[in-house]
């Protein structure tokens, strides 16, 4: 399988997370890549997702959408 | 035609191109010619107490047949008396009051010596000094050179030692064999310096003989460390000299040194941050004549940005250099193969398979014509492939349009620092 | 690179023919080659270069991307250096001398600076600005590679300098003397206009003792350049030298170069009689034209040729059929006055003459004949004796005389230079010599008048 398939896979996985309304709770990186926690509370309750990933662009991606997401959260001071 | 003058420090000169402090400089006779033939300034061979040199003093490094892309010497500072040289700068500035002579000084780490030295030098109207903390041969074993350079607090207190006798600028000319050159360089401004020059030479030695065993040179079957320039150097010497550019602490001008050989090289340095250039291995190979081509493409290359003057470029890209943290992680280039300009050396396709990331394909159309494609997908954008193409024009690297805004490695340290475990416990 | 094999000749689209056949060197192939000059010091290739241009500089300027500075290293010293980059007997000249002769192999020095220049001419550089005016004005007589030449230099010396050329265009024989295969009309027009950028004028269509009276133009200017070059090629002396069909070289060559090419020659058979430069370039043009046999007869052998080497060469990759030994006696032709058939006469070498060459006689009865549509003359060139004689210059039948330091006529405020001057011992007929000495004339003048500039300044 090619870099960018196995990139594109867990990028899936991360946008169907995000798509169903989980966020990031924490992350944990380590010598095998990137732990993501995903949480939502809705009506079956808290859930609970952990994606593991390894590959550099869905490190990067999930980040960086982290680091939007704050930066436009953040109001402009 | 584009003003060529500079001033560094408050040495003026006619147009940026000084020989450094080296063989090409060590009398009257060769400076003088040197004038003659257009450069701007000198700096002359190092004074100091006068040295016995070996005879078998330089040596070359070649590259797939081309000579000198490194050039490596084992000669000292002058071997001439002082007054000689004295006589000789005073001649020479008397002939040529509009050129830059700068006296290049190496003496033992002394109060009382550097004060002498500088007090002769400066009477016979030199235009400035070079304090030699660099030479990383012969000089150093004695204690001078190199082995001061080395030494932040040595750097420091010569240069104040000279500021006190000196009434002329004082630049600062820093070795690069240490770990990190903006330790010196702030060294040297903490003393006072009015500038800094760089890169001396490299420790190196330049290849040893398969089959007599010998090191390249040898003196009688011995040989010991040169210093190594020339255009091999030159990106080792940019980024010394980038790097004090950007460094808030180090705000003195930068007389930029190592590998210039041609005009284009000249800009690069002054774009980085250099005030001015010095030349010596491409002269030595070629002789004064080549700084005619260095003032006409300068000058041409002003005239056609419509620069008025080569000051105006002085640190325009130093901005543009910075920290990898500081770095775009979410930019993306890829590689494009133009199919119709390539010459199916498949260079590109083996760098990548063997030693990049594996996405050049080797394809054959229907007419059984092979042909080369980059998924780009899967490319990273590394570059390699259009550096090891020979043909100008087959693989351009494209800019994409960015998937996600841009996002700098630091920018994602300090985000995620919110979602990490012993972070946050540490922030409690 | 296409040079090498014969050229294919398209009878549908003549035009074709006449591109250029080599082409310039690719950015790719300037740069490993200029990388290769040594930079000699005191090089011997700018000691063979009759103009003396730096040529380890302007190679050293094209490896560091310094084009418009290569460009003026070799204008500077040749105003005419884009066509000489062309025309130039390289291999005789600067490749001849180059020290890599005797280790690798030369320096291709003409197709460098062919590169640069034609850099120059795509990026529409001005190299020169004019000199300060100093009030003196000076006429040049004839606006080719001489004429140019001293007009450049006057200009950047402040002389107010107007040319007077009888033809259409600028440019002489680069112009519409040597064939636009080798030299494209455009990059002698573009020289023409790097001078007329300096503010020389150029009076076109002017012809002396026609259109101006040489009296006037001496009271009129501080000095005057003679740079005419020569004329016509002259009669064969023959029968049938009148019939429909026969060309004067010079004249052939110019027409492909200012006319539509003419489809008259397609499938013609051609003999051009002599062997010289314009000969070849008459029967290279015969063969681009689309005739199907072309024959150079030559009176002597290829010893003697004066031809340059490679254009034999060109010749012979264009298939081009060289009769050594052969001179004709006679053109004969059809009832409707058109060239049928040529009689030739075989020759045999007689002793060394004066000149050191051997001179040719006819084998008695050994009279041929061959069946040919057209004949082209190309056994040298003219003088211009009369205009030479209306400014009542000293000359040697049509060679003026002049004083080989200064370039001064027996009138000295005549100065002339170029072809006009070449033969009966005095120089060579290289467009690169006529530059030189151009300069020269343009130097020898400044000196002359210098003083003059003084006093009225």
């Amino acid at each position: 399988m090619s870099a960018s398939q196995e990139y594109f896979e867990e990028k899936e996985k991360i946008d169907f997370l995000f798509y169903r309304g989980f966020r990031v709770t924490r992350v944990t990186e380590n010598l095998d890549g990137a732990a993501v926690e995903f949480e939502r509370t809705g009506a079956a309750g808290q859930e609970k997702e952990v994606l593991h990933l390894q590959t550099a662009d869905a490190r990067k991606y999930f980040s960086s959408i982290l680091f939007h997401q704050q930066r436009n959260l953040t109001p402009a001071e | 035609m584009a003003d060529l003058r500079i001033n560094l420090a408050g040495i003026e000169s006619p147009n940026p191109y000084w020989l450094a402090s080296a063989p090409p400089t060590n009398s009257g006779y060769q400076v003088q010619r040197a004038f003659e033939a257009g450069w701007g300034g000198a700096v002359w061979k190092t004074l100091g107490e006068p040295i016995i040199n070996t005879t078998a003093r330089f040596a070359a490094v070649g590259f797939n047949g081309k000579k000198v892309a490194g050039f490596n010497n084992i000669e000292l500072i002058t071997d001439r008396p002082l007054e000689v040289n004295l006589k000789e700068i005073y001649e020479t500035k008397k002939r040529f009051p509009n050129h830059a002579i700068i006296a290049s000084l190496m003496v033992e780490p002394n109060r009382e010596k550097w004060h002498e030295i500088v007090k002769r030098v400066e009477d016979v109207g030199v235009d400035g000094l070079e304090l030699n903390f660099g030479c990383p041969h012969g000089m150093a074993e004695r204690g001078m050179g190199a082995a001061s350079g080395q030494q932040p607090d040595l750097v420091e207190a010569q240069t104040m030692w000279v500021k006190e006798a000196a009434k002329t600028p004082v630049i600062v000319k820093l070795t690069p064999n240490i770990t990190d050159i903006t330790v010196t360089a702030r060294a040297a401004v903490q003393g006072g310096a009015d500038a800094i020059s760089m890169i001396n030479t490299i420790n190196s030695l330049a290849g040893v003989d398969i089959d007599t065993w010998n090191t390249i040179p040898h003196v009688a079957g011995k040989g010991a460390h040169g210093g190594y320039c020339g255009p091999a150097v030159k990106p080792i010497a940019l980024n010394m000299v980038a790097e004090c550019a950007r460094n808030p602490h180090i705000n003195v001008p930068i007389s930029g040194i190592g590998g210039i050989s041609a005009w284009r090289d000249a800009v690069e340095f002054m774009l980085m941050g250099a005030g001015g250039v010095q030349v010596c291995t491409a002269a030595m190979h070629h002789g004064f004549s080549i700084v005619e081509d260095m003032i006409d493409g300068l000058s041409n290359y002003l005239d056609e940005k419509g620069i008025s003057s080569v000051q105006e470029i002085i640190g325009k890209s130093v901005e543009r250099y910075s920290d990898w943290g500081n770095l775009d992680l979410n930019y993306r280039i890829v590689a494009r193969i133009n199919n119709d300009v390539c010459i199916n050396c498949n260079k590109c396709h083996i760098a990548c398979e063997d030693t990049s990331h594996q996405c050049i394909d080797m394809l054959t159309d229907p007419n059984g014509q092979k042909y080369l494609e980059v998924r780009e997908d899967d490319c990273v954008g590394c570059n390699l492939c259009s550096i090891v193409c020979p043909e100008d024009g087959a693989i351009d690297m494209i800019e994409l349009p960015q998937e996600q805004p841009p996002m700098t490695w630091n920018e994602r340290q300090a985000v995620l620092a919110g979602y990490k475990d012993n972070e946050r416990e540490a922030a409690k | 690179m296409s040079n090498g094999n014969r050229a294919f000749i398209s009878l549908q689209d003549l035009q074709r023919n006449f591109d250029e056949v080599k082409s310039g060197l690719t950015p790719a192939e300037a740069r490993d080659e200029s990388n290769r000059c040594l930079y000699c010091y005191d090089a011997p290739c700018i000691q063979a270069c009759p103009t003396g241009i730096n040529i380890p500089s302007f190679i050293k300027k094209i490896a560091s991307g310094n084009l418009k500075g290569s460009a003026r290293t070799i204008m500077e010293s040749n105003p005419v250096g884009a066509s000489c980059a062309r025309v130039c007997p390289t291999e005789e000249l600067c490749e001849g001398a180059c020290v890599l002769n005797d280790s690798t192999k030369p320096i291709m020095i003409g197709d460098l600076q062919r590169y640069a220049t034609d850099w120059a001419i795509k990026n529409e550089q001005t190299l020169f600005k004019a000199g300060e005016k100093n009030g003196l004005k000076v006429a040049v007589i004839g606006g080719g590679p001489a004429g140019l030449s001293s007009a450049r230099e006057l200009a950047l010396l402040g002389y107010e300098v107007t040319i007077f050329e009888a033809k259409e265009k600028a440019g002489g024989l680069n112009t519409y003397g040597i064939v636009s295969f080798r030299l494209p009309q455009k990059v002698s027009l573009w020289e023409v206009q790097q001078v007329e950028k300096l503010g020389v004028k150029i009076k076109t269509n002017t012809m002396i003792g026609r259109d101006i009276q040489p009296e006037e133009i001496l009271a009129n200017y501080d000095a005057v350049v003679l740079a005419v070059g020569m004329s016509k090629v002259p009669m064969l002396r023959i029968d049938g030298e009148d019939l429909v069909g026969v060309h004067d070289a010079i004249q052939f060559v110019e027409e492909t170069k200012t006319k539509e090419l003419s489809e008259a020659y397609i499938g013609k058979r051609v003999a051009v009689i002599g062997a010289g430069n314009t000969a070849i370039d008459a029967a290279t043009c015969s063969v681009r034209l689309g005739a199907e046999n072309v024959k150079i007869l030559y009176r002597r052998t290829q010893e003697e040729m004066t031809a340059y080497d490679f254009e034999f060469e060109f010749a012979k990759q264009d298939n081009v059929e060289f009769r050594w030994l052969t001179a004709p006696k006679r053109i004969i032709g059809d009832e409707k006055g058109h060239v049928k058939q040529l009689e030739c006469i075989r020759m045999q070498l007689g002793e060394p003459g004066a000149d050191g060459r051997r001179g040719p006689a006819p084998i008695e009865g050994s009279e041929f004949l061959l069946e040919v549509d057209v004949v082209i003359k190309a056994i040298g060139q003219t003088r211009f004796t009369d205009l030479i004689e209306s400014f009542g210059l000293e000359h040697q039948w049509g060679t003026v005389k002049v004083n080989l330091e200064t370039y001064q006529t027996s009138n000295e405020k005549v100065f002339a230079a170029g072809d006009v001057i070449f033969g009966d011992g005095q120089g060579e007929a290289m467009v690169v010599t006529a530059a030189q000495q151009g300069k020269k004339t343009a130097y020898a003048i400044h000196q002359a008048l210098k003083n003059s500039i003084i006093e009225t300044a």
